[in-house]
């Protein structure tokens, strides 16, 4: 055999030690990974990841999730403009334990002291006991992780969304707010070369906490004439909590209606806002009804629905319908 | 903590509070301008509080350890009180004279002789430091700088959904509730029925400003709540009918003017005027 064969041969048996090599690192870490000895895991660890770094550092290997959530409300639940001027440029107390949580356990936080531009953060909901919780049993060579089936219940989002959990849950509807709101797609938890490669794809769910969207798909109009007066009903038949929902902010629909004569011509016009903070926002499947005394003939209404979240001082457009008698 | 020592620490935090002030003018006095720094938002923490707690635990701490024949424990409480005092006493300029230091040493030191008489004796004159602040400071630090200010809450007015000022929508809103009463004194009652719809949504509109100090939705059952609604029906009821009755309607109007505004101004305005006249430059 001459050199070039052998050294040929030596490669190729690296190489196939190296692909056995990680095609057992990659059955232990996915398969087996209780059989990996600690002391072999402590090695891996990095211990930064256990004193609280900002979600920057979580970024490093989680950067998907990082991405999505920083386009969430989550991230700047501390900075956002209509929270600091709603808590007198974030003096009030009261308000620092959701706004700024230091730990996220099925009932209200306490807030924390340090990092608070991070918002709500990853250590916020994930930091627990020392280890990272969350739905999952998995091995994670850099840090602890920890099982805990709250993660995927709607309880875990009701420590701080209170008033939408105790909506949700007088509804008995099964999906919960990660259903729909932290909708999962299979597809790695890192995004770390090497990392993305030994850990298999698994549901993850979008960390952008989606602000649902709503149409006429969702709320329902039925309107009709009678004698003097022109009767209006709207039904929330598909959002599981009041539409809108809030704890502290104030989100509303602006209810329009413009009554009109044959000859086109406006005669009187009428407005309600439905607001959680009102206790006027639309409940789950349940019929709200509205009823306007018309003091002159009328031949059209048009009925316009708006929406303005609770972190904006625009209205955006849900629909708009015209009635003829 | 024990129930035992739970009890001395309020036992003497009651004590401090409540020593006798005999002068019956209330006399309240803007808080200098050099505590701003330990309270937010200047500072993220209420610091004076905190060091308010470091006080009263230490003072408590000295007792209770001589209850439990803890004298290491006692020495070491006399040695804090008389730091954190001092300390304190560095804070506020303006309130430096009511300090006592050589009272807070002579505690000290009774208390290190172990002997509960000799302490609780030497705590007279060291509490009575105290005590006097307490009396002339305290509800006026609560007022500055515990209660939220109505002045820089905006109220949307329901009619052109823009954002007024909290004194400007009062107004507005006693303007529609007269213009309800006065257009029904005068038998106008079509007109006194709009008034009472943009009356009932000018006042369903103060519901949204609650959760900007309270965050707890049950304060909503008073003012705003169900006796609100119900005298808002009976408002609605006489006005649509074919012959309102008169009684009916000023009852109901009565029901509004005690239950929702005169009981919110009597809870949330005394401290709002205080906190304007402070405000005023
Ligand atoms: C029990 C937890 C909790 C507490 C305490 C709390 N909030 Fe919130 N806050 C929330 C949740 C959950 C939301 C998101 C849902 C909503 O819009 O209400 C929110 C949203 C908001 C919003 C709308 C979003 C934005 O950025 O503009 C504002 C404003 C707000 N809160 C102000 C306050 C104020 C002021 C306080 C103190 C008086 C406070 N919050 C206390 C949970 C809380
Ligand atoms: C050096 C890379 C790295 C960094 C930095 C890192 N992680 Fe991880 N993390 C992992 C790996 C690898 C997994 C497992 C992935 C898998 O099995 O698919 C994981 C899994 C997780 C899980 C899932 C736990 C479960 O049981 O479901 C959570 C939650 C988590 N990380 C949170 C964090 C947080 C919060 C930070 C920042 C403080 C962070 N991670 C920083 C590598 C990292
Ligand atoms: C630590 C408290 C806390 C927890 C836990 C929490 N949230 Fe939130 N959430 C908030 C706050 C505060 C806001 C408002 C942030 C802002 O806009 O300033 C918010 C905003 C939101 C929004 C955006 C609302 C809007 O008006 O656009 C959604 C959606 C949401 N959260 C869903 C969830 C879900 C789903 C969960 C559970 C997986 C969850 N949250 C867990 C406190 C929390
Ligand atoms: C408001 C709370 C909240 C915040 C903030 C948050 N997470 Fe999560 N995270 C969750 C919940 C709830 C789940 C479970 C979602 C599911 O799988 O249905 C989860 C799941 C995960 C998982 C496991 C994969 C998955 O989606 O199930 C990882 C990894 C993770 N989060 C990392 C992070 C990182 C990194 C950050 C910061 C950039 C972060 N999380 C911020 C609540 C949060
Ligand atoms: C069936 C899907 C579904 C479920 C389950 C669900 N939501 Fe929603 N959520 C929506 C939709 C759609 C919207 C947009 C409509 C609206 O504005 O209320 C929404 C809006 C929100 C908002 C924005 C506030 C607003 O109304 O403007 C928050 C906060 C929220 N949901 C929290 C939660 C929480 C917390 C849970 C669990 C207790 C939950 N949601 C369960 C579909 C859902
Ligand atoms: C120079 C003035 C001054 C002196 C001297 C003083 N205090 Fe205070 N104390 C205050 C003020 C002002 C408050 C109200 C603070 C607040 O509510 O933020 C207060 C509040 C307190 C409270 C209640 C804290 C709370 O959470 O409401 C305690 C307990 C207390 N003081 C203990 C003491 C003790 C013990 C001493 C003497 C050893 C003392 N104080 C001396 C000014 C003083
Ligand atoms: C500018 C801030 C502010 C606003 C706005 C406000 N309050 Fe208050 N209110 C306070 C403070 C401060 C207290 C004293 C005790 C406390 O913090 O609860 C108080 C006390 C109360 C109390 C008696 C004590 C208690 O907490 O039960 C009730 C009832 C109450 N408020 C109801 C309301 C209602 C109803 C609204 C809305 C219509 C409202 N408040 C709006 C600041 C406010
Ligand atoms: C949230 C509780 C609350 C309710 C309910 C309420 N008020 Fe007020 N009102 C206040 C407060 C607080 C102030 C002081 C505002 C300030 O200092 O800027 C005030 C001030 C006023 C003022 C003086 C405004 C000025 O600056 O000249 C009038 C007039 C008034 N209210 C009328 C009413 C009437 C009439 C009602 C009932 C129909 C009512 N209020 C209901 C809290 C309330």
């Amino acid at each position: 055999m001459n050199l070039f064969t052998r050294l040929l041969n030596l490669l190729i048996a690296l190489g196939c030690f190296a692909i056995a090599g990680i095609a057992l690192a990659y059955f232990f870490i996915n398969e087996k990974f209780e059989w990996i000895p600690e002391p072999i895991l402590e090695l891996a660890r990095e211990k930064d990841l256990l004193e609280k770094p900002e979600a920057k550092r979580c970024a490093d290997c989680h950067k998907d999730i990082y991405d999505a959530w920083k386009k969430s409300r989550h991230s700047i639940s501390w900075t956002s403009k209509t929270y600091i001027e709603a808590s007198e440029n974030r003096t009030k107390e009261k308000c620092l334990a959701c706004h700024i949580p230091e730990s996220v356990k099925g009932e209200k936080p306490s807030p924390r002291l340090d990092r608070r531009d991070e918002g709500i953060y990853c250590v916020s909901c994930h930091f627990v006991d020392g280890k990272m919780n969350g739905p999952y049993d998995l091995v994670a060579p850099p840090h602890p992780t920890y099982r805990n089936p709250e993660y995927v219940r709607s309880g875990f989002c009701g420590s701080c969304h209170q008033k939408t959990f105790k909506e949700w849950k007088a509804t008995k509807e099964e999906d919960t707010c990660q259903d729909c709101h932290m909708p999962r797609t299979q597809a790695r938890l890192t995004q770390k070369f090497g990392l993305n490669l030994l850990h298999k794809k698994k549901g993850v769910g979008n960390h952008r906490f989606l602000h649902g969207e709503i149409s006429e798909k969702d709320i329902l109009m039925e309107a009709s004439f009678q004698d003097n007066y022109f009767n209006i009903s709207l039904l929330n038949k598909t959002v599981p909590h009041g539409v809108p929902t809030a704890d502290n902010g104030d989100p509303r629909l602006y209810l329009y209606f413009t009554f009109y004569n044959s000859e086109g011509e406006e005669v009187d016009r009428a407005k309600e806002i439905l607001a959680p903070q009102q206790d006027t926002a639309l409940p789950f499947n349940k019929k709200v009804n509205f009823r306007y005394r018309l003091f002159d003939p009328i031949n059209r209404v048009s009925v316009v629905l708006k929406y303005q979240p609770a972190w904006s001082k625009e209205k955006e457009l849900v629909w708009e319908k015209t009635v003829q008698p | 903590m024990s129930f035992a020592r739970t009890f001395l620490i309020y036992f003497t935090i009651a004590f401090m509070i409540v020593l006798p002030v005999h002068a019956k003018d209330v006399v309240l006095k803007e808080p200098p301008k050099s505590l701003d720094q330990f309270y937010p938002p200047h500072s993220k923490q209420p610091k004076w509080t905190q060091q308010m707690h470091k006080l009263s635990n230490h003072f408590g701490g000295v007792f209770i350890n001589l209850k439990e024949k803890d004298f290491e424990n006692v020495d070491k409480h006399a040695d804090k009180l008389v730091e954190e005092y001092k300390k304190t006493s560095e804070m506020v300029p303006e309130w430096e004279e009511y300090f006592d230091l050589k009272a807070a040493e002579a505690f000290a030191a009774a208390a290190k002789t172990h002997d509960m008489k000799k302490a609780g004796k030497a705590s007279g004159d060291l509490g009575k430091t105290c005590g006097k602040c307490h009396a002339e400071h305290q509800i006026s630090v609560w007022t500055k700088y515990h209660w939220p200010s109505f002045h820089k809450i905006k109220v949307t007015d329901p009619s052109s959904e823009k954002e007024v000022e909290f004194d400007k929508f009062m107004k507005q809103i006693s303007g529609s509730f007269k213009s309800m009463r006065v257009n029904f004194g005068e038998g106008q009652y079509d007109r006194a029925a709009k008034a009472l719809k943009a009356f009932k949504s000018e006042y369903m509109e103060l519901k949204s400003t609650c959760s900007k100090c309270h965050t707890n939705d049950d304060v909503k059952r008073f003012y705003v709540g169900g006796d609100a609604e119900t005298a808002f029906q009976g408002l609605a009821k006489e006005l649509n009918a074919e012959k309102p009755d008169p009684g009916n309607f000023w009852k109901n109007v009565g029901l509004v003017g005690k239950t929702g505004c005169k009981n919110c101004h009597l809870t949330h305005r005394t401290y709002s005027k205080i906190k304007e006249i402070w405000e005023e430059k």
